[in-house]
Parts: structure tokens; sequence; C-alpha cells
């Protein structure tokens, strides 16, 4: 089948079995790779009610046609599974080369069920699979396991593994690879620790049938020469997306003190040009990527490396815990990624601790002894490594946000900011409409990657609440998750604006099948109405509540800042959620009818 | 003599398509953007003479200006 490896690879952990089977070819036309294969086997494989931790689970690894081949960015795979962060659906996408070779080892999907009894590395080498004791590796941190498995096997290996996050279950425990990407969200690090396994080795030296090569050359060299000849590639490549941290400071977007503010007064000492000066060794990209955002750095002040931060850790761990320290923000991010959790998820679980203190619902007796400040960085540090470990006041943090505020109560549920449990991405929404939607609504929970809109809204009217924003939205989660399905990268049209419709020619001289964007965007929305399927038929009462943002973006708002005295009335939240419901052909309550289930072709799927 | 001002990407969209526009010097960056249609708060970089700077920068005569924005997302 052209543009596909061929092949899915299933582990089942539990009686050490390892099969491939044939990648079913209509599977590839109805869900095309990533993110749509891995809803079509969550929903068809995972029962419901099942413990995310527990052996009914799976965590299901693709890539897509365009991963591993000539084309800017090809380097994403997707990590599926329920989520033991929100009990709902996950889906966190990972850079780097492992994509790449999953392909050339001849693998479309890893599919990991079950539990093993020990830990276990699974070790691909082509056609060579095997479950090896990885005992010696339980307890060891990221860098540490991928160091050892790079010295003794050579660059060429590639490497997933998680940290003692995983291994402790934390709710947002990340999978590291590459020394610094991660598969980061919704816990997927947790899923892969409760399956015992510490890591997965792989490397391949197959090729991808193509079917038209000559096309496929053409089309993969006009979107390079587009990404070269962009005109921000240049600021881009030298900044990453911490290009935006002074943009987002400027016009109330950075998150700030638990997000009780979008502007930090201490933000200078985070913009990018900062950052670069002081501690930026080198740039770092993933597989076949014209224009690296990610940024190599050295803190002389902790004498480590990490790649990063980028925006996103800046924002949650620095301004959002009230740190204007670039280099204690790098150490942080370095202390994250080591132990294997997600920086996102981490930095809201400090930042709503902090503001616990702060408020008096948490004293000294609560924080193990840690003045927990905000701007304290030496306790961010200890509270890293005890979330990590599941130690003390990190045991309850390790939880996430919802259940932790749920068990402490006195009204510290309004300031956790989270939507469906997962927290919120590194983007304050007192007074941006689209974006607090795009939150709101969002398939794993308050992530910005599926859609983004700050500078929509600041362009048509940040307060306007109009359908035609709804429809910004809504054509944005169709469209843009569609880099996740395809195994590709969505920053070289994000960030250097290049004509997606270059992408049309290139996908049909790998796969043979024209495809337009129309009828991408019809699969993402397949896709999209799926993902809610799985959150309804794995929670009762899944619906409307579900999607309603913290209370902080519509009752508090900000005391200082480029958005002081802003916030979104309550109405305009009904009213964004009327008007979206009505657009996907969902009921008031938020679920898909039985109309919008057929007309998608999705009633097989869904019985 | 003036200053060139050169939006990238879908900024473009907003000034109808052009890549160069003549901007008066002895204004900031901030406000030449308002006079050729483009928002300010929508600009998330400002580059003079290949220097990162500020929109309340004052255009010099002779002045090469790149604004970018962030138009499809983090």
């Amino acid at each position: 089948m052209n543009g596909y490896a061929g092949r899915i690879l299933r582990v089942n952990l539990t009686t050490a079995t390892i099969t491939k089977e044939p990648t079913p070819p209509d599977l590839a036309r109805d869900f095309i790779g990533g993110r749509g294969f891995g809803i079509y086997f969550l929903l068809k494989e995972v029962p419901k009610g099942a413990d995310p931790l527990g052996p009914e689970n799976k965590l299901i690894i693709s890539s897509g046609p365009i991963s591993g081949m000539m084309i800017p960015g090809g380097g994403k795979c997707d990590w599926t599974t329920k989520a033991p962060l929100t009990g709902g659906y996950a889906s966190a996408s990972m850079g780097g080369h492992f994509t790449a070779e999953m392909r050339y080892a001849g693998l479309d999907s890893i599919i990991l069920e079950g539990i093993s009894p020990k830990p276990v590395t699974l070790f691909i080498d082509n056609d060579r699979v095997e479950l090896r004791d990885a005992s010696d590796l339980w307890g060891k941190t990221t860098f540490v396991v991928e160091k050892q498995f790079k010295e003794k096997l050579g660059e060429e290996y590639q490497i997933a593994t998680i940290g003692p996050g995983g291994e402790n279950l934390v709710s947002y425990a990340c999978i590291n690879h590459d020394y610094g990407r991660q598969a980061g969200r919704g816990g997927v690090g947790a899923v892969m620790g409760s399956k015992k396994v510490k890591a997965i080795v792989i490397h391949g030296t197959k090729s991808i049938p193509v079917a038209d090569m000559e096309a496929y050359r053409k089309a993969g060299m006009a979107l390079f020469k587009a990404c070269k000849e962009a005109e921000g590639l240049k600021d881009w490549t030298r900044y990453g997306t911490t290009i935006v941290v002074s943009w987002c400071d400027e016009v109330g977007a950075l998150p700030t003190r638990n997000f009780s503010a979008g502007s930090f007064e201490g933000g200078k000492n985070l913009y990018g040009p900062v950052m670069r000066e002081k501690i930026v060794i080198t740039d770092k990209g993933c597989f076949g990527c014209p224009s690296p955002c990610g940024k190599y750095s050295r803190s002389k002040k902790y004498n480590s490396y990490v790649e990063g931060p980028e925006y996103e850790t800046i924002g949650l761990i620095g301004s959002n815990l009230g740190i204007d320290d670039i280099e204690a923000v790098a150490q942080a991010n370095r202390l994250c990624d080591d132990l294997g959790i997600d920086t996102i998820s981490a930095g809201n679980a400090i930042g709503w601790a902090m503001e616990c203190y702060q408020k008096g619902i948490f004293t000294k007796k609560d924080t193990d002894g840690l003045d927990l400040k905000f701007g304290n960085v030496e306790a961010t540090f200890a509270l890293i490594e005890k979330i990590a470990r599941r130690e003390g006041l990190g045991a309850l943090l390790s939880e996430g946000i919802k259940r932790a505020s749920q068990k402490v109560g006195k009204g510290s549920e309004k300031f956790a900011i989270h939507v469906k449990g997962m927290e919120q991405s590194g983007y304050a929404t007192h007074n941006a409409t689209a974006m607090l939607l795009a939150y709101m609504t969002c398939d794993v929970g308050a992530h910005h990657n599926r859609s983004w809109a700050i500078t929509y809204d600041l362009q048509v009217g940040r307060e306007l609440v109009v359908p035609e924003k709804v429809a910004r939205i809504i054509w944005l989660q169709n469209f843009r998750p569609m880099f996740d399905v395809l195994g590709g990268c969505r920053l070289q049209w994000v960030e250097l604006n290049i004509d997606r419709e270059l992408y049309v020619p290139a996908l049909e001289a790998i796969t043979g099948i024209h495809r337009s964007w129309q009828d991408l965007e019809k699969v993402g929305e397949r896709i999209w109405n799926l993902t809610r399927l799985f959150w309804l038929r794995e929670n009762e009462d899944f619906g409307r509540q579900w999607d309603m943002p913290s209370p902080r973006f519509y009752e508090e708002a900000p005391k200082t800042g480029a958005t002081k005295g802003q916030i979104t009335k309550i109405e305009d939240v009904n009213r964004l959620l009327d008007m979206y419901y009505e657009q996907r052909g969902w009921t008031s309550d938020g679920l898909p009818t039985t109309e919008t289930i057929e007309n998608l072709g999705l009633k097989a799927l869904t019985h | 003599m003036p200053a060139i001002l050169r939006p990238s990407g879908a900024l473009r969209d907003l000034v109808g398509g052009q890549t160069e526009i003549e901007v008066e010097s002895g204004q900031t960056v901030r406000a030449a953007l308002a006079v050729v249609g483009i928002k300010p708060e929508v600009v998330a970089l400002v580059v003079v003479n290949e220097e990162q700077r500020s929109k309340d920068y004052v255009i010099q005569d002779g002045d090469i200006i790149r604004v970018l924005a962030v138009i499809g997302g983090g």
C-alpha cells in the first residue's frame, strides 16, 4: 500500500506475545494515520469503563503517510490512549526522529496492551522485535536511560522512555525522546509506566513505497523551497516559540501567577531575545525540519543543559509561578524532562498550590515545610521532584488539579485552571473569546494545539461573541489536527505561513490518492466527533458542564496588566457553547446527534 | 528618505498583498502600522535593520522594518 509501511505491531505485555498484522487499506482510506488510527483503535479495542492504568487500556503509537518522508516536518507521531489525567481521550504528539524510525522498521502503528509482570524495554530493529528485561533501568531518569542506549547501540537507534514520573503513575507523566522532545499531555507516560514498559528502542532501514517518485520529489522540493523562502524563517529559527513571549505579555495572554493576570511585571527577563543571549547554545530540529524551533540551552548558574525552554514552559513555569529568571525556568524544565512529567500540567499544579498557600488554604504543614510563595525558585524545584516521586504535597498534585482541588475544597476548585481535568496551556483567556472557546471544546482538555486564535481575537475584536468566531474555531479544529493525522508538524504552516495547498500534491504522490483540503477537513470532522463520542462513552454525566472553563475567566478580572478589569461574561461563555453545538450538529448539551453521526458515516463505529 | 515596512506572511493579506510599503520616518512603528491598516496589537515581532525593536521605536530615514504576526497559532 503506497505511503504506508504496511504493518501494525501489537505487543501483549501480559503474555509477552508479539504479533504483526497488515495495515488495513480501509483504515488508511478512512482515517489516514496518526491520531486517526489512534481514535479508531481506542474506540474499537478499549472496552467501555477500562481503567486507564489497567491492562484493558492500550497505548497506540501511530505515524502517518508523511512521517519519515522528504516533507518538511515529517517527524511527528501520535500517542493515543484513555487518559489517566482526565478519564477521556488523550492524544499526545511527539516530534524528534522516532516516527521516521518506526516507518523504516516497517511499522505504521505500535499497540501496547496488557501489563508486563516486570519492567521491560521493547526493542525493535527492523523485523527483530523483543521484550527485554529493564529491571536495571527502572528508577532511572530519562536522560540517563537515553544516553545509556545511545552509547550501547549507536546514535541511529531512537529511544522513547519514561522517567520516575511515569513509573510512579503521575497523572500527567510524559514520554521523553531525543533529549527533550515529549509526548507530553494527558498522562501517556503513566499509561506506559502502568504497563511496565520503561522504554521503546527502535531502528529500521526499510523504505516506504511511493506511488509516483518523480511527483513526490517535485512536491517535496516545492514545500522545502516555500519554507526556505518564507520571510519569517530567520526569526522563527532564531527564537522558536519564544518569539511570542513578549507579545503575549503585551496583549495580556501570558499566564501570570496562576492565570490571575495576563501580563507579568518580570516578563522582560523571559523574552526570547534575553533567553537567546543568556542561555541558548544552538538550534535543534526534528526529522526533516527546515525551521528548527528547538533551542538547546545551557544554564551556567545550575550547570545544566536542556532543550528549551519553549513558550509553554516559560509561560507555565516562569510567569505563572512568578519566576522571572530564565535560567531557573530552564533548570525547572530540565528537572521535569528528566523526571518525565509534563511542564504545562506541572506549572499549573504548582501555581494552584502557590495560590492555596497565598490564600492560607495551605500552610507550611501542608507543603512539607516549603515556603510556597509565588516566585520561590527553590520551592518550585523541590515540588517538581516531589510530584514525580509522589511524595508529600507532590502526591496530591500528581493527581492533577481537578482531583486535587476537589479533595482540598475550600474554594480552591475556582482557581484550578483546567477544562475536563486537563490543565490549561499557556494562554490567559480573560478576554479572548475565540481562544477561550478553543480551550473549552478541545478534544483532550485545555490544550492549544487543536485550534489557536489569540491573533484572530485581536483582529476581529477580542470580546466579540459572534457565529463567525465559532466557525473559525470549528474550521481550525477540523483542519489543524490533520497534521497529527498525516504525521507531520503544523509549525511550517503556523509559523512560516506556507501555502497548505502544497501538501496536497505531496500526499497524492506518496499515497496515490488525491485528497483536497476539503476532503481532509471532512476526515478531521469525523475524528473530532469520534473523540467526542469517546468522552461520552467513558463518562456517564458527560455534557455541557465538561466544556466549562475555569471560573477565573468569567468571575475574576485581572487587577493588573493589559487585560486589567477585563473579563468574559458567563452569558457569553454559554452563548459561545450554544453556537458551537449548533454549528457542530450537536445537542444543546454538547452531544453529537444521531443525524450528525449518520451524516458523517460513523454509525457503524459507534455501535 | 522614507523607510520601508515589510509585512511577513499573513500580515500581507491585511495590506492587499503588498510585500513592501513606504512609511514616513519620525513616527513610531506602532503609528506606522496603524496608518497602513495593520492593528499594532496583532504584530508579535518588529525587526528594524536586523535588530529586534519595540513597537515604540521611532522610525529613522532608510530603515528596513520587518513585522511578523502569529496568525496560524501556537
